[in-house]
């Protein structure tokens, strides 16, 4: 569903430039839960931004559905991160002025048109609702992102990055924040939202939360070093 | 549509927000005001400039004047009475006006005018004073000097005829407010106890003497003096009056004769008697102009037929003729019928003028009323718009005030913005959506810039009272100075839109560059602002 081909990036510090990815080809398949390990500044949030397009690679090239990503129009690109991928940051980055609802709501109201909006609204905020319902959090709706806990934040992030029904989530150290209890929270629905068919490439640089996965790989040097598959990954099916 | 959902939030949720509100809502308030204030004292002298003259004016611009008007006042009546329904001419001279009580003496313009006939073909009689409240008794022939006196209820009366005008102004006014002036005026009690009556209309003067009620002195000619010639105007726009109506004015003036000379004889002292002051609402005019019989000054000044040395009789002269039209007679239309009689008119002269009078009659100009206060308005016209110009750049600075706030916004909002474009924003909606808080941002300010201009203009006068009150220094506007009592009120509803909707494409304008910069922020770059 995913491929990932020989990707490139450096930035350039001053004179000289770090090589962040030299070369890192990877691919997913639907339904699977891929997590890729890395310690910190190897490289993880550069190579899962690149995956979702939300920057361009010096080099190589993502594929999606056997479609090139970054040989689309920008149009097409923006409507690739609005509806075919979701992302869970690390720092929930959810929009203060608005509310819990509003913040699950915006990524449909981005993606649909004015004219289109007012036949869409009842039906756009039925969906919120169903999502805030099945992250846990129908009591909370009104509420504004400072009044909420980091769990309860990210798991709103989650609402927001799922409520176009996106083929392939995307998450950033979703539980780099938090404590170990609330973290496992996090985990468990992301594990619930994968056995229910969602596609999930998550980076961590916590080993013990990378057991929830199918598989993982290791980005070291800047390269995908290590392919390890656990039990009942579709990758060894 | 997420541009419209978000800047309404950003609106009422972010107090920067407020202060680019505030410095829109500033800037349209004033320069709504300034141009409210400008433009109605625009309004007010084209106003007052249609009422002094009459519409179409023939001129010469010299102090001689030109012959020959009688029998083109009777060319008219004859062969044009569609179109001019009242002429009256006018001569314009300076004096030397003096009060002989006093030693008050000042120069002024002196206007020789039939009162009757210059009563229709403008307004001057509506600025009359005495004769607002004692009808009918302004008149400009030879007359005594009234004095009040004492009846057997102690009680201050005025002669008859006098007495009985002002109760037909009662009768007639109907404005209870305007006829309860009818009380004592406590501050001029105070200054004048002996002259002034507590009986007569606040303000008004009449001496009082043993001899009243009746008519004292020589027959004298009357005058009509411009009100601040005379009397002192007050904060409050009335005028405070020292002399008594009826007093005794000398006049002095210089006979010229056709050709422009001051003739050999000695100057002219003219005893008059002070009937009424006249109020055009134009301080220049007011301040100094005096008015006197045509007749009684023709004859004084040797403007009328004179004896010349071969037995011919020279051409009675004035310096203007005022037409009024008849009504619905387009102005510029009846210009040029009067400019196209003017010269029909002299070519049925023949060689009959002699050449100084040929000359002074090819010097006459026919305007009309425009055309004379042309200078005037076009003065104050450039005047508004030079003051509309300064205020439209200090309102460039609010729009950079904007462009600040809008900058401020994005840099804050660098986060938000991309969060917005990882989630599928693209740069051109980030970017509409602050022009969209832009749009708001200027509607918000232009309503209470214009609610808070307008208010502010209707109710100008009572803030500049509440600001004189605290300290006098602060009246900026004084009637003192100004020809109006009033800073204009009225605020004309298209300069509002106007100025509305500049305001608002100026907000738009000023986010431009913010919006643009916010459009091109880069969604990763923006994730990693902490
Ligand atoms: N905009 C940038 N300019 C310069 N260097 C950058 C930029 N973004 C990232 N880097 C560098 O690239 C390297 C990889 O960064 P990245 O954020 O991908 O690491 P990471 O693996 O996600 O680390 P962490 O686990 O701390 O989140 C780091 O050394 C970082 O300093
Ligand atoms: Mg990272």
């Amino acid at each position: 569903m995913l491929r990932a081909h020989n990707l490139y990036k450096s930035y350039a510090m001053g004179r000289a430039s770090v090589d962040v990815l030299s070369g890192v080809s990877l691919s997913a398949k639907a339904g699977e839960f891929l997590v890729i390990l890395g310690s910190s500044g190897s490289g993880k949030s550069t190579l899962l931004h690149l995956l979702g397009a939300l920057d361009i690679p010096d080099r190589g090239d993502v594929e999606f559905h056997g479609k090139s990503v970054f040989q689309r129009t920008k149009k097409s690109r923006e409507d690739y991160r609005n509806r075919e991928v979701g992302f869970v940051f690390q720092f929930y980055h959810l929009l203060p002025e608005l509310t819990v609802l509003e913040n699950v709501i915006i990524p449909r109201l981005i993606g649909t048109p004015t004219f289109k909006w007012l036949s869409h609204r009842r039906e756009a905020k039925k969906a919120a609702h169903a999502m805030l319902d099945r992250v846990g959090l129908s009591h909370r709706v009104k509420h504004r992102p400072n009044e909420l806990s980091g769990g309860e934040r990210q798991r709103v992030a989650i609402a927001r990055a799922l409520i176009n029904e996106p083929t392939l989530l995307l998450a950033d150290e979703p539980t780099g924040n938090l404590d170990e209890k609330i973290g496992a929270e996090i985990l468990e629905l992301l594990t619930e939202f994968n056995t229910a068919g969602q596609t999930i490439i998550m980076v961590t640089h916590d080993v013990r939360v990378a057991v929830r996965a199918h598989r993982q790989v290791r980005l070291t040097g800047g390269k995908i070093e290590k392919v390890a598959a656990t039990k009942g990954s579709p990758a060894l099916a | 549509m997420y541009k419209w959902f978000l800047a309404w939030r950003y609106l009422h949720t972010k107090l920067i927000a407020f202060f680019g509100i505030a410095s829109v809502t500033l800037c349209v308030a004033m320069v709504l005001v300034v141009m409210s204030v400008m433009g109605g004292f625009l309004d007010t002298i084209r106003e007052r400039s249609r009422g002094l003259h009459s519409e179409i004016v023939l001129d010469t611009g010299t102090l001689q004047g030109f012959p020959y008007y009688e029998e083109f006042q009777q060319y008219l009546q004859d062969n044009h009475k569609d179109v001019v329904s009242v002429t009256t001419p006018v001569i314009y001279t300076y004096g030397i006006f003096r009060v002989p009580a006093t030693t008050y003496t000042r120069p002024s313009r002196v206007v020789g005018m039939r009162l009757n006939e210059y009563a229709q073909v403008n307004d001057f009689k509506q600025g009359l004073h005495y004769e607002h409240y004692f009808p009918g008794t302004t008149r400009l022939g030879p007359q005594r000097m009234p004095i009040g006196g004492i009846d057997d209820k102690q009680r201050l009366v005025l002669p008859a005829d006098l007495e009985a005008a002002n109760a037909r102004w009662r009768e007639s006014e109907t404005d209870a407010e305007k006829k309860s002036e009818y009380t004592a005026h406590p501050y001029e009690m105070a200054m004048y106890p002996p002259y002034v009556t507590t009986q007569y209309p606040a303000n008004r003067v009449y001496a009082f003497g043993d001899e009243g009620p009746g008519y004292v002195g020589p027959e004298n000619s009357g005058v009509i003096i411009g009100c601040d010639l005379l009397n002192d105007r007050r904060n409050d726009g009335d005028f405070d009056r020292h002399l008594a109506r009826g007093a005794d004015i000398a006049l002095t003036l210089m006979p010229i004769s056709p050709a422009g000379n001051v003739t050999g004889e000695p100057p002219v002292r003219l005893p008059l008697r002070y009937v009424d002051d006249s109020r055009t609402g134009i301080f220049e005019i007011d301040d100094l102009c005096i008015y006197v019989d045509l007749d009684m000054l023709q004859h004084k000044l040797a403007m009328d037929p004179q004896t010349l040395a071969d037995g011919g009789m020279t051409k009675a002269r004035v310096n203007q003729l005022l037409i009024s039209l008849r009504s619905g007679t387009d102005l510029e239309t009846g210009k040029a019928i009067v400019a196209a009689a003017w010269e029909k008119f002299q070519e049925s002269l023949g060689d009959q003028p002699s050449m100084t009078d040929m000359q002074l009659l090819s010097g006459v100009d026919v305007m009309t009323w425009e055309d004379l206060q042309r200078p005037f308005i076009q003065a104050v016209e450039k005047e508004k718009v030079l003051v509309t110009i300064l205020f439209s750049l200090i309102s460039l600075v609010a729009m950079a005030l904007v462009g600040c706030v809008f900058y401020m916004i994005v840099e804050k909002k660098t986060r938000d913005i991309g969060i917005l474009k990882a989630i599928g924003a693209s740069a051109r909606g980030v970017a509409g959506l602050f022009v969209a808080y832009a749009l708001a941002v200027g509607i918000c300010g232009a309503v209470l810039g214009t609610t808070l201009g307008v208010v502010f203009v209707w109710n100008i006068n009572d803030i500049q009272a509440f600001l004189a009150a605290l300290n006098p220094q602060l009246r900026v506007w004084s009637p003192e100075v100004y020809s109006f009592d009033k800073i204009p009120e009225i605020v004309n509803t298209w300069d509002a839109l106007g100025v509305g909707v500049v305001a608002v494409l100026a907000s738009v304008a000023g986010s431009i560059i913010p919006a643009t910069i916010a459009g091109l922020i880069w969604p990763v770059k923006a994730l990693r602002y902490e």
